[in-house]
């Protein structure tokens, strides 16, 4: 892909961080925030939802929107759920530790905090909230973060309160689970003053890593979401959600700016070619014998097909606007929006079952000339005419340019349609919970991961690429509790980066390893009750029974450390077992007998020691 | 400055600008950004400046009294909608950040559109007020209000009315009322402003209920925490059971009287209930109001009941089948001989006063103190303010059933 001149194009983005915090309860009540599997849930309740108005009198169009399709909503409640998030029970007041940690957070961002936080409703009615709305309060303003291209403005920090999982689709609506309603999330947005790929990616890190530095944020899927806003000059604000991943944020600001381009360009196209969209019609008589299944089906279903002419956009339809995606796909995705399948247009036909012929019928059917191009869509009638009529405004749009809207991130970088971007002014407030009154000099600045990694460099002697294991992992927290207790600091990264990286490797189930795990693990190398050697066989089987403290498993593997007494005998009777061998090469047969003394001693003694005892013994014979 | 104006506010380096709201207080200035969200702001540390005066009208509109077209339909039964206030018609109060009161009957048409095309529509507003603040005097006003829209035409009666003291008001008229059309009482557990709240279902449920043949004063809520069915509770028989659950109500000693499915509008009975139209429409709204309810727990002091003693009328909340302590029994003679009702009740709730079966119980007997059988005691109070008042022996009425209130068999799985 060839770079644009992104200041030339006027790029101008920002971002928009939500970031799962790692507390013990939940923001209103004191259920904890663990997730659950499905399958636990302990009993099932149905809701609708209604629009309400707001204290200034309006209602929200896009929630009145919402609601008018009457949905169902049903909620799996667990035995770590309770009332508040079944909305049977007022909120109880804001947790403290989640106001704290964003606090922590505001000044991480440099932000100022607000005298008075007030909780609002923002309205919600896709089911997502119980209550059909989601708690949310600012907490700071006005914050800044350094990058490489300069500083990018920090508009607002907002602690709020996170939505249900939405688990499957029903019959006659949505089935969400309460495990994850409630838990605190901050949500961080930029001013947009992000104006290249990389600082957008470099920007989504560095608010990472101050988010990660104050050991309170949930780690791993899902508790991390990026939504990134990206507009060019003449172009449009995009909001791409979803996000799944650090690396993809460059990509996706570099493909959404090709295709404000590639619009723009079209646009400049069609009013140079006066193009315009004609009135869709029923055109099945053309594929009354067709061979294309998609179309036979709908036809055989009892369907129609449905198309539109659109004038002097022949070849348009096709251009590729991002990779492997075209002006059809927005069309298409617009389609789909309205419950069909997909499009078909000129510009890929003939193909798909569809001839030469009947393509050449339908420009006939429909008036449309070869400077132009027709879309069709072959639904259940009602489908069909729902969905042309989508993309009639879709390509009119493309005489205006770039719409404004919400679009999902794909796998690959690429973007595709939502929805309209959601209107303003849907905040009511939350009558339930008192203002809070924050007390910024009770918070204490956490030392960032960057300075961690330099005083791991520094004080312990870790190299970097370890170091930055150990900060930028889960576990720093255990690591400087191991190097307090006296454990050696490259054992203790070592442990918990390479070693358990290798037990995955071999498919050791390191999941069920806890924080009391390491901890016992550490306080018996602390005390000389556990090798070095003997690490990875006692992580593997505190991995497979959980259950066992690491007394316990050193015990059931025979881990103990060996005495002196101990490791002599056993290095003496491997000596003796290769006497021989020992007689004819002396301290050459050094290497082979290590191996197998370190064997017979399974892991109980310090390699140091048994080399040590090892020449002694060969030493020994030798004479 | 005032509420409605949009304004800038620097503090510190901070700047604010938004509309100036009116739940500002002396310390803090409320201002909503453009955002959405409201924050508070120091007003001492504050520098305001006005942008523009009155961007919103905050009064009026959260009043936005556009008036909605209701059609009459002659096909249709009417039905009357009678607000007392409460949460199923209720807003904001965004002075002061409460919950309140401040609708009538056609607004709450308005806030639940479902309701049109059930039924035609009467609207009256007998009481704007919060449920604890529920007196008999209203309960008189609301009797007659009743009264007038049956005599007015109305097929059926819904009144909506706090979920606090609901099922006091609904035995005031289960007692004053006969009823030839169905007295539905209905209300919402979380409040009408959000999007979850319980009034749409439960509005359009009582509806269905005032439209069925059950010419009885009932309680309509949802009988589970999901959107799926409302109870039908006795309005002598029922009890808030849970201070915030969509499904509080409950009633006590029976499965409630009926049902409403609310997806297809569907009104079942269990047990048998009074015909539309087999009583004549009648009432005696007449209530001696000197009566207290009495609970007596280990170590309540006697003094208590010294307070009440020149009372016409005492109902007594006792322990298990009926009981207080034995040093009370003397004094409760004197009070009994001297002309005052006394009722026992048990604070069980569940059950039965049967005070044969140990001594303390005969005693009270002994002491001329009324048995107040599986009365509820909160329904045993409102039936003794109306029984002092219209019953030739309030013994006896009591202790007979005039509106379900005590059931002769004690079969609560039914």
């Amino acid at each position: 892909m060839s770079e644009y001149d992104y200041e030339a194009l006027g790029l101008v983005a920002g971002l928009e961080i939500h970031q799962q915090l790692d507390t013990a309860t939940k923001l209103f009540c004191n259920c904890p925030t663990a997730l659950r599997e499905p399958d636990d849930a302990e009993r099932t309740f149905t809701r609708y939802l209604h629009p309400t108005k707001s204290e200034l009198g309006e209602i929200d169009e896009a929630a009145l929107e919402e609601s008018r399709v009457d949905r169902e909503f049903e909620y799996l409640a667990y035995d770590t759920t309770c009332l508040v998030e079944e909305d049977d029970e007022p909120p109880h007041r804001i947790d403290e530790e989640a106001l704290d940690v964003t606090l922590e957070i505001a000044q991480l961002l440099d932000m100022d905090v607000v005298d008075q936080g007030h909780v609002m409703r923002k309205i919600v009615v896709d089911g997502s909230n119980t209550s059909g709305f989601q708690r949310s309060m600012l907490i700071a303003g006005d914050g800044v973060i350094e990058t490489s291209d300069g500083p990018v403005g920090v508009e607002d920090l907002l602690l709020e309160e996170e939505s249900a999982q939405r688990v499957a689709e029903t019959e006659d609506g949505v089935r969400y689970s309460l495990d994850r309603l409630g838990i605190p999330l901050v949500e961080i947005g930029t001013k947009p003053d992000i104006s290249s790929p990389e600082q957008a990616r470099e920007a989504a890190e560095r608010i990472g890593m101050l988010l990660r530095s104050t050991g309170h944020v949930k780690r791993g899927l899902g508790t991390i979401r990026q939504d990134l806003n990206v507009s060019i000059e003449d172009g449009a604000r995009v909001e791409m959600k979803g996000v799944q991943s650090l690396d993809d944020i460059d990509d996706l600001v570099r493909n959404e700016v090709r295709r404000q381009v590639e619009l723009l360009d079209i646009r400049d196209e069609l009013e140079a070619r006066n193009a315009s969209v004609g009135e869709s019609q029923d055109v099945s008589d053309v594929f009354e014998d067709t061979d294309s299944g998609v179309i036979a089906g709908a036809l055989n279903g009892g369907g129609s097909v449905q198309a539109v002419p659109l004038y002097g956009f022949d070849g348009l339809v096709g251009r590729e606007i991002q990779p492997d995606r075209r002006l059809g796909t927005e069309l298409s995705d617009h389609a789909k929006r309205h419950g069909a399948g997909g499009i078909f247009h000129t510009d890929e036909l003939p193909a798909y079952g569809v001839t030469e012929v009947e393509v050449e019928a339908l420009r006939d059917a429909v008036g449309a000339g070869e400077d132009d191009a027709v879309a069709l869509v072959a639904d259940d009638s009602e489908t069909a005419a729902m969905a042309i009529e989508a993309v009639v405004e879709r390509a009119k749009t493309a005489m205006d340019g770039v719409p404004e809207e919400t679009r999902g991130a794909n796998d690959d970088g690429t973007t595709r349609y939502l929805r309209p971007l959601p209107g303003a002014a849907r905040m009511y407030p939350e009558t339930d919970v008192p203002p809070v009154e924050p007390d910024v000099t009770e918070v204490e600045q956490p030392e960032l991961l960057t300075e961690k990694v330099e005083r791991y460099q520094a004080d312990f002697g870790l190299d970097e690429g370890l170091a930055n294991q150990v900060a930028y992992g889960q576990r720093w927290g255990l690591f400087e509790e191991a190097v307090d207790t006296g454990v050696d600091a490259s054992l203790a990264a070592g442990t918990l980066e390479s070693t358990v990286t290798e037990l995955r490797r071999d498919e050791v189930p390191v999941e069920n390893l806890t924080d009391d795990h390491f901890r016992g693990l550490f306080a018996l190398l602390a005390d000389g009750d556990l090798a070095k050697e003997g690490v990875p066989d006692l992580l593997a089987a505190l991995a497979e029974n959980p259950s066992l403290t690491p007394e316990e498993a050193a015990e059931q593997e025979d881990l103990g450390s060996a005495g002196e007494d101990e490791v002599r005998e056993a290095i003496a009777e491997v000596v003796d077992r290769n006497a021989e061998q020992v007689e004819t090469e002396g301290m050459g047969a050094f290497s082979a007998l290590m191996g197998e003394c370190m064997g017979a001693l399974r892991g109980k003694a310090d390699g140091d020691v048994v080399s040590d005892v090892l020449r002694e013994e060969i030493q020994k014979r030798a004479n | 400055m005032n509420a409605g104006d949009r304004v800038r506010v620097e503090r510190a380096s901070e700047t604010y600008e938004g509309v100036l709201l009116p739940s500002s207080t002396p310390e803090s200035l409320v201002v909503k950004l453009d955002g959405g969200y409201n924050v508070g702001i120091d007003r001492e540390a504050a520098d305001v400046e006005v942008l523009e005066n009155d961007v919103y009208d905050v009064e009026s509109a959260q009043a936005d009294q556009q008036s909605s077209a209701i059609e009459f339909d002659e096909d249709l039964p009417t039905i009357s909608l009678i607000s007392t206030g409460g949460t199923i018609a209720s807003t904001v109060d965004y002075r002061t950040g409460a919950v309140t009161a401040q609708f009538d009957a056609e607004d709450v048409l308005r806030a639940v559109p479902d309701l049109a095309g059930m039924a035609n529509y009467r609207g009256r507003v007998v009481a704007n007020i919060l449920s604890e603040n529920m007196n008999p005097a209203i309960w008189q006003d609301l009797a007659a209000a009743i009264e007038e829209e049956i005599e007015a035409g109305a097929d059926g009666i819904v009144v909506m009315h706090g979920t606090d003291t609901m099922q006091f008001s609904a035995s005031a008229m289960a007692f004053m009322l006969d009823t030839p059309v169905p007295i539905v009482f209905t209300g919402s557990q979380r409040s009408a402003d959000r999007p979850s709240s319980d009034n749409v279902m439960n509005a359009v449920c009582s509806v269905e209920a005032a439209k069925s043949d059950a010419a009885e004063v009932m309680v309509c809520m949802h009988a589970t925490e999901s959107d799926d069915v409302c109870a039908l509770h006795r309005g002598t028989r029922v009890r808030k059971n849970h201070t915030s659950r969509r499904d509080a109500f409950e009633t006590v000693g029976a499965e409630p009287l009926g049902e409403v499915d609310y997806e297809s509008g569907e009104v079942t009975f269990r047990r048998d209930y009074q015909e539309r139209g087999a009583v004549e429409l009648d009432a005696d709204t007449d209530l001696e109001t000197d009566v207290e309810l009495l609970k007596f727990t280990p170590g309540t002091d006697i003094a208590l009941l010294e307070t009440v003693a020149d009372k016409e009328g005492i109902v007594i909340e006792g322990t298990g089948l009926g009981h207080v302590n034995t040093d009370w029994i003397d004094r409760l003679d004197e009070v009994v001989d001297s002309g005052t009702t006394v009722v026992m009740t048990s604070q069980c709730l569940e059950g039965r006063v049967c005070d044969r079966v140990y001594d303390t119980g005969r005693d009270l007997i002994d002491a001329g103190v009324v048995e107040g059988e599986d009365m509820l005691p909160g329904t045993a109070k409102v039936k003794l303010m109306w029984a002092l008042a219209n019953a030739e022996s309030v013994t006896e009425t009591m202790q007979t059933s005039l509106a379900g209130e005590i059931q002769d068999r004690s079969v609560p799985w039914t």
